[in-house]
Formats: C-alpha cells, sequence, structure tokens
C-alpha cells in the first residue's frame, strides 16, 4: 500500500476516530475533555483541527 | 489516585498488565484493566495516543475488548460496581470476539480537488451561488456512488462473513471508504496481497491498511 501526501493524515485520523468514537463503554464519573472539549460532544472535526498536533504525537505509534 | 478504562479482559487474564502499571478489577468472569489518571488532568492528543499503546500492549498478549477513552473512575470500588452491570455482556463479546482483530481498511481519494475546502469566495449573483451549490451536490452524489462501487470490489475481495465488516463511505472529505474487518492473525498476509492487487486496479483512491489493532469497531459500545 502506498501512501501520498495526500493521504497521510488518514491513517492518523482512522485511529483517533476509533480511540473516541468506538470501543465498550462504563461510564465513570468523570468524562475527559480532548482540546477542552467534553468528549460527549467531542467530534472528530474537534481532533482534525490540530491534526498536525497529533502526528508528531503519533510518529512512534 | 483517580482511574481511567483502559480495557476489559477475561478475569484469568487480570493480571496481564501489571508490569504496564495497570490495576485490575475483577469480577467473576471479567476484569477491567485502569490507569491510574490524576483528576485535575488534562487529556490531549497524546494521551489518545497512549491509550492506543496501552491497549495494544495489552491485546498482544490476551484477546480483550478495547476501552472508549475517557472513563474515570474515583477508585476500585467505584469500577467495579459498574462493572458489575456489564458482566454478562463483556464475556459474551470476549467469547464472541476471541483472538481476532482488527484491520483498518481506508480508501483515500487520489484526486486532491475532491479534498479542497469549499470555496469562500461569494458568488457574483444569486444564480450563480445556486449553480455552485448544484454543482457541489452533484459532485458530492457521484462521488457516493463511486464510493459504493468501491465497497462492493472491497467486499468481493475480502470475501469474508458480512458480520465481520463494517463500512462507511465518504466520511470524510479525503476518504472514499473507512472500513473495518475482523481478522484471525493468520488471514492478514492474505488480506494484504488481495488488497495490493486491488489497489492497482482502482485508479482513483489509494488503499491504506492499518492493524492489527484490538477490535475496536466490533467491542460493542453500550
Amino acid at each position: 500500500m502506498t501512501r501520498e501526501p495526500a493521504t497521510l493524515d488518514v491513517p492518523l485520523v482512522e485511529l483517533v476516530d476509533r480511540l473516541l468514537n468506538r470501543g465498550v463503554v462504563l461510564t465513570g464519573e468523570l468524562t475527559i475533555s480532548v482540546a477542552g472539549v467534553d468528549l460527549i460532544y467531542l467530534g472528530l472535526s474537534v481532533v482534525l483541527s490540530s491534526v498536525d498536533t497529533i502526528r508528531r504525537a503519533g510518529a512512534e505509534v | 489516585m483517580t482511574l481511567l478504562l483502559r480495557a476489559i479482559v477475561a478475569s484469568s487474564d487480570a493480571h496481564v498488565g501489571a508490569d504496564l502499571g495497570l490495576s485490575a478489577v475483577s469480577g467473576a468472569a471479567v476484569a477491567a484493566l485502569a490507569s491510574p489518571w490524576e483528576k485535575a488532568r488534562v487529556a490531549g492528543e497524546p494521551e489518545l495516543l497512549d491509550h492506543h499503546r496501552t491497549i495494544q500492549s495489552v491485546f498482544e498478549r490476551v484477546p480483550c475488548l478495547p476501552a472508549r477513552f475517557g472513563s474515570v473512575f474515583a477508585d476500585e470500588a467505584a469500577l467495579h460496581s459498574r462493572l458489575a452491570l456489564r458482566e454478562v455482556d463483556f464475556a459474551s463479546q470476549l467469547a464472541r470476539l476471541g483472538h481476532r482483530c482488527e484491520l483498518a481498511i481506508t480508501c483515500a481519494w487520489r484526486d486532491k480537488g475532491v479534498t479542497s475546502p469549499v470555496s469562500i469566495v461569494p458568488a457574483s449573483s444569486g444564480r450563480a451561488y445556486l449553480e455552485r451549490g448544484l454543482q457541489r451536490t452533484r459532485s458530492d452524489r457521484e462521488r457516493e456512488i463511486r464510493a459504493e462501487a468501491i465497497v462492493a470490489r472491497l467486499l468481493s475481495e475480502l470475501a469474508t462473513e458480512q458480520g465481520s465488516v463494517r463500512h462507511r463511505t465518504c466520511p470524510r472529505p479525503a476518504v472514499a471508504v473507512s472500513m473495518s474487518v475482523l481478522v484471525t492473525r493468520d488471514e492478514i498476509d492474505g488480506i494484504g496481497s488481495r488488497l495490493e492487487r486491488l489497489g492497482e486496479q482502482l485508479p482513483d483512491v489509494t488503499i491504506v491498511v492499518q492493524g492489527p489493532w484490538a477490535p475496536y469497531t466490533f467491542a460493542v459500545g453500550e
């Protein structure tokens, strides 16, 4: 599979989508915020806005 | 210190994350693995990715249900009481998923034009505005139809059971198809080869395959 400039962000966004929107839920007493937005209301667009930051942090993933 | 839920494992695997700094809160059939979490800590991208690394470390050792990021509990007792409410369901999911893992298959449009942001240049007239909107609607519809055709090709190539695939078409401007496939590790190389061949026949998209991951998409949330 090749990775071209237009698709460099795609793998990271796909992973973040799963971390935020999928997986089992066991509602805790607190819900963490990401980028200042409560996860209950957090959509992928919020994460996309900071994808450059995610990419730097994700270099080791 | 509060606890951040990471994953659910069989109770017989409760101690699998001890060297990862994970606390295990065990029920009769399953155990919840959680990390210490400072209540006032602000989460960001590094914390998200650390969540993934932790889950992957557990998943490399034993089957697990990855937890959606963000649930914090005051202490082990609080986590235990919540776990008890879902224990039967979690045990059933662990049995259903077994050792299978998730592959993320993403088809990204090669044409950078389709990923361009919507123009913010004001239309010169009302008619021009409406024509621009109509053109965008047609373009979106064409892409949707094309994405559905790509899904059909993918499903044909994967030839996997229906319950083992989830997909979305055009979830974002740059992406034609976002697909998750539940597979055994033995199947991964074969799937990669088949998708490599398929990619050569689809000139308008680039296929990106990621994984194997813990089965995020197939671990049912609620």
